[in-house]
């Protein structure tokens, strides 16, 4: 410690190492995420300081009484499920910024404390805008976590009743719910450097089953012209909530990203009666066009394949019985 | 010290070893090669300023905020929520500190440390508490240390006291995983 001592103060180092160390540090970080992740994170940095958009709807009664299937889009790919009395909701993202560092655009539709209790939270994968600590401490406790395999390692204690791990078709009953994983096409990892090591784990989609009613939960998820026809073959679903952005103007979207295109691929593969389209509109997606465009595209799609009474398109806040 | 070194770095080894399944993966072989690559740090106290290249090693880790169907100890390979959802930890380190160029010096230290979560689970900000000796040209020091972290554990504020003679540090740490 001596010899620390007598070395001179070296000031100009003080001022610039710090400032230089923070731009390695964020360039290292980007470096290791995908294209599309450091557009996400350019953006929105530019971003702050610039107010957030209300919801154009907010769901004042998330329980409703007397329904089959109802669906309320949150934001983002969070969604509100009831089935009869049975109450599930995917990916929630309720917080003002996912991943400390995106703010979202528009807030969520759904005020938590309105929800008296959840029966099954679903997470499709640990990216955190799908796998938000603060959102999952606002919600209710008294029902079960679903989780995909690997993302156990990543869970922190919320004090849910119980939490499962699912691998891709793995199944759990409680009472009369059967909630079944199933296999889609994306990428996992939380940190940047474990999406190394989480490559055929850490993301999945669901079917939930109950009293007659089936619902699909892609999550996030790319095109496979396989794994959503088996998923068709298993099970008959009445609602497929697929997402529909990011993803190119033409063509079926990247491997782990669906256009609308390639959205409206998955809804036929899978066989549904309706699709409600996500993943859109919330955030930047990674393109400057007009936030609805994957929307306004999808519908056009599907008017031009005869589908379009089947596409359930709600506000940010909007709710839907279907039966 | 050489000997608690290596002592924690075998412990490490096999508890990790032992801690290897098949839901993460091969977690190790990715993870060992990226630890050759030094974290930065930038250290400032009233005597002199300058930064530099640790390398960190986590023999064991307690983590109390983690759900309750994992083993709550970790070895080498800990994720960001087990950290900063709560823990204690020791963990050791080897240093080249470089205040101007050609004045560079080796030191290693052990350290004990406690996070506690204050946002987002501590993903966003979490508290650290602990102690740490430092060993630079046969010479050891004791500091009491507290700071923050913050950006998923990536970005580390420290400020180290020791007495006799008072000497405060404050240092920017970087680490990745």
């Amino acid at each position: 410690m001596d010899r620390l001592t007598r070395i001179p103060h070296l000031l100009m180092m003080t001022l610039r190492l710090p400032v230089l160390a923070l731009l390695a540090s964020l360039m290292l970080m980007l470096s290791s995420c995908s294209s599309y992740v450091q557009r996400i994170v350019v953006r929105s940095i530019g971003r702050i300081g610039e107010p957030i958009d209300p919801a154009p709807k907010m769901i004042t009664t998330p329980i409703l009484e007397n329904t089959k299937l109802a669906v309320s889009w949150v934001g983002h790919a969070t969604v509100l499920i009831q089935i009869h009395e049975k109450v599930f909701i995917t990916d929630p993202l309720l917080t003002s910024a996912m991943g400390m560092l995106v703010k979202r655009y528009v807030e969520p539709g759904l005020n938590p404390a309105l929800l008296p209790r959840v029966d099954f939270t679903l997470i499709s994968h640990i990216h955190f805008d799908h796998f938000s600590y603060g959102s999952l401490d606002m919600l209710p406790k008294n029902g079960t976590l679903a989780i995909p395999l690997g993302a156990l390692r990543y869970t922190p204690d919320f004090g849910f009743k119980d939490i499962k791990e699912m691998k891709p078709w793995d199944m759990i009953e409680e009472e009369g719910v059967q909630i079944t994983a199933v296999p889609v096409q994306h990428f996992s990892g939380r940190y940047g450097l474990d999406n190394a090591w989480m490559t055929d784990l850490g993301y999945t989609g669901y079917v939930i089953e109950y009293r007659g009613y089936a619902v699909f939960f892609a999550g996030d998820t790319g095109y496979h012209p396989e794994l959503f026809k088996e998923i068709g073959r298993r099970f008959k679903i009445d609602l497929a909530i697929v997402p529909i952005a990011p993803g190119s103007s033409s063509g079926l979207g990247s491997r782990v990203h669906t256009s609308p295109l390639g959205a409206l691929e998955i809804f036929k593969d899978v066989g549904a009666r309706y699709m409600l389209p996500m993943h859109y509109r919330t955030m930047f997606y990674g393109s400057d066009s007009n936030p609805s465009e994957p929307i306004d595209h999808l519908r056009r799609a599907a008017a031009d394949q005869g589908l379009l009474e089947r596409i359930i398109g709600l506000e940010i806040g909007e709710q839907r019985i279907l039966f | 010290m050489k000997r608690l070194l290596i002592a924690f770095a075998f412990f490490g080894v096999v508890a990790s070893a032992r801690a290897q399944d098949s839901a993460t993966g091969n977690r190790f072989g990715v993870w060992f090669p990226f630890q050759l690559i030094p974290n930065l740090t930038l250290y400032s106290s009233s005597a002199q300023s300058g930064f530099g290249f640790e390398w960190e090693v986590t023999p064991l880790l307690y983590s109390f905020g983690m759900n309750k169907q994992i083993s709550p100890w970790y070895s080498l390979i800990v994720e960001p929520t087990a950290r900063f959802t709560g823990s204690i930890e020791l963990n050791a380190a080897g240093q080249i500190f470089t205040t101007k160029l050609g004045n560079s010096y080796f030191a290693y230290s052990g350290h004990v440390m406690a996070y506690v979560p204050l946002i987002e689970r501590g993903e966003h900000l979490s508290l650290n508490l602990g102690a740490a000796i430092y060993r630079v040209a046969d010479q050891s020091r004791v500091f009491k240390v507290a700071g923050i972290s913050t950006i998923f554990g990536i970005a580390h504020f420290n400020i180290k006291h020791s007495p006799n003679p008072t000497t405060w540090i404050g240092s920017l740490e970087f680490r990745i995983f």
